[in-house]
């Protein structure tokens, strides 16, 4: 059934799951966003989310757009409305793909 | 979704909890009895000794603990200090901490500086059990308990036979169990049926079944200990596990030759079986062989039938046999409602699953998550979603948790229809009633979105 094999699909993944959850040092624009120098993708996720959601950035008029501050603009990428379709594409941006230690 | 119901496994598991009443009380007439359930299931027993004893003993030092002791007794009231059982929570509280040497020495101290106190047969057994929960200590270390116990006295009896196994059993030394129910058997005292089907049953655990055929044929041509019905039911309960049917078959074929006769529980553990591979119509056939061999079907054999046939796509027998069920004066519960709408959310009947529901309130069965999430993936699936958001709100209102395949199909068809703020707020409450991990919840959320904005580019999605 549907469940455990997704279950399974995450739990026999653990690089995927090492990707979201490992401490990965930030660069220094991330760094001012997030107060620390380390966090994980996933944190990182509900670090930005929360912060949509305690400064009430999302448009009033259509609920699937954040309007940016200062603040997020400059985590992502500069833009002035952010979906939040493509929210978690532009985090991971942040957290490119680890490439094999030498 | 639909899952077991869990009186399915406690049917084989609940064998040795039902033990210790009757067969205890016969032989140890005094308080005897409680002290051995303590020790019977080796991890409560931790629990149940009295809070402030846990903190006694900050150290495994021996000396300290012999300090404890004189300061203990000194401080007592002469009354409590008669009894035994204070005593023996006393030891065994350091011996969750200690080497078994030093609780030999203790004892000896205790007997020593007390002399009223006279170590009885409990008393050893928790010495005993200590020597068999060290993981990778010898068996000489139990048997040097088992002389001691003898030689003050005590013969083993099949009590003792039972915390040894327990002991070794929860510790994972099952090789050792085997040896040391040889040697009890040989020497002093039969396990009973209890300790013998425990131990079949950690066998079937972690031996392949060879290796548990062979040690049952072992106990039955040297001891003379034959398997009983609940060991035949362990035995098809985990052979069905691992999907092997005809195995199954052939173990009801040899237990009806040795002169037993199935019971509800023994065919309850086929049918499930049968439904684990989808074969509902042979857990049917085996519910027609079940009635002509006058077993009385119960709650649980409706249950696993219902079960069975909603996942084979059965739904109209399925409804026959709940009102089968009414009428032979079983009360549906839960689970048998919420298998019967795991089958119509199947067919793509939501709108009827919905109506089971009401029926079900109506006649007074309160609903539970697992019912409202089957209903919530069955709205989801059968593209009803303002259906599935007005049952999101009941779930939410009532605190209880998604599971991962209808929070998938909710958020997924939430970002079908563009609610995308929606689907961050379902992932917020999964997140918040730790319902899934967070990981698993937003692997889930990133790969809808994902799939969302290309869908998007290709100009499919709103």
């Amino acid at each position: 059934m549907l469940p455990q094999k997704m279950k399974k699909a995450i739990t026999d993944n653990p690089k995927q799951l090492a990707n979201l959850i490992d401490l990965v040092n930030l660069p220094s624009t991330l760094r001012d966003f997030v107060g620390q120098s380390q966090i994980s993708h996933l944190g990182c996720f509900m670090r930005v989310w929360s912060y949509i959601k305690t400064n009430n950035l999302k448009d009033p008029n259509n609920k699937n757009v954040v309007n940016c501050d200062e603040k997020l603009k400059s985590i992502l990428l500069g833009k002035q409305q952010v979906e939040l379709v493509e929210l978690p594409a532009l985090i991971k941006l942040h957290f490119p793909k680890q490439k094999k230690f030498p | 979704m639909g899952k077991f119901p869990p009186s399915f496994r406690s049917a084989i598991s609940s064998t040795s909890l039902i033990k210790n009443t009757p067969s205890q009380q016969q032989q140890q007439p005094h308080y005897f009895p409680k002290k051995l359930t303590k020790k019977n299931s080796p991890k409560p027993h931790e629990t149940q000794t009295p809070p402030p004893q846990k903190s006694l003993f900050k150290t495994s030092s021996l000396n300290e603990a012999k300090s404890l002791f004189n300061s203990f007794i000194s401080t007592t009231k002469a009354p409590l200090l008669d009894n035994l059982r204070l005593h023996n929570s006393f030891l065994q509280s350091y011996t969750s901490i200690s080497t078994l040497d030093d609780s030999i020495s203790l004892l000896d101290h205790m007997v020593k500086t007390l002399p009223s106190l006279s170590p009885d047969r409990s008393t050893y057994h928790v010495l005993l059990s200590q020597s068999c929960r060290e993981p990778d200590s010898p068996l000489s270390s139990a048997q040097k308990v088992l002389n001691l116990m003898v030689n003050k006295g005590f013969k083993p009896n099949q009590f003792t036979v039972d915390v040894a196994i327990r002991s070794l059993c929860s510790v994972g030394r099952v090789d050792d169990a085997i040896l040391l129910v040889k040697e009890f058997s040989s020497k002093h005292s039969k396990p009973d049926t209890f300790t013998y089907n425990f131990l079949v049953k950690c066998l079937c655990k972690s031996r392949i079944f060879n290796s548990v055929y062979s040690f049952i044929d072992e106990m039955k041509s040297s001891f003379d200990i034959k398997p009983d019905l609940v060991t035949y039911t362990i035995l098809i309960d985990n052979v069905c596990n691992a999907k092997n049917i005809r195995e199954a078959d052939r173990l009801v074929a040899v237990l009806k030759e040795c002169g037993l006769k199935p019971d509800a529980f023994l065919y309850n553990t086929i049918m499930k079986g049968y439904c684990l591979l989808n074969k509902g119509i042979e857990a049917v056939r085996i519910y027609k062989q079940m009635k002509e061999e006058g077993v009385e079907p119960d709650l649980v054999t409706y249950n696993t039938l219902i079960f069975g046939l909603s996942k084979c796509g059965r739904v109209s027998e399925a409804k026959k046999l709940l009102k089968i069920m009414v009428e032979s004066g079983h009360f549906p519960d839960a689970v048998t409602y919420t298998s019967l709408m795991n089958g119509m959310c199947r067919e793509g009947d939501a709108l009827g699953a919905a109506a089971l529901l009401e029926e079900m309130e109506l006649k007074g069965c309160s609903p539970n998550s697992c019912t409202y999430n089957t209903l919530l993936h069955g709205f989801c699936k059968g593209r009803m979603l303002n259906k599935g958001v007005e049952l999101y709100g009941v779930i939410k209102k009532g605190g209880m948790k998604l599971e991962t395949a209808s929070y998938a199909t909710f958020v997924r068809a939430l970002c079908r229809e563009g609610r995308v703020a929606e689907a961050y707020e379902v992932f917020d409450y999964a997140v918040e009633s730790k319902s899934l991990t967070d990981v698993a919840a937003y692997t889930t959320l990133e790969s809808t979105l994902k799939w969302l904005k290309k869908a998007r580019e290709q100009g499919l999605a709103v």
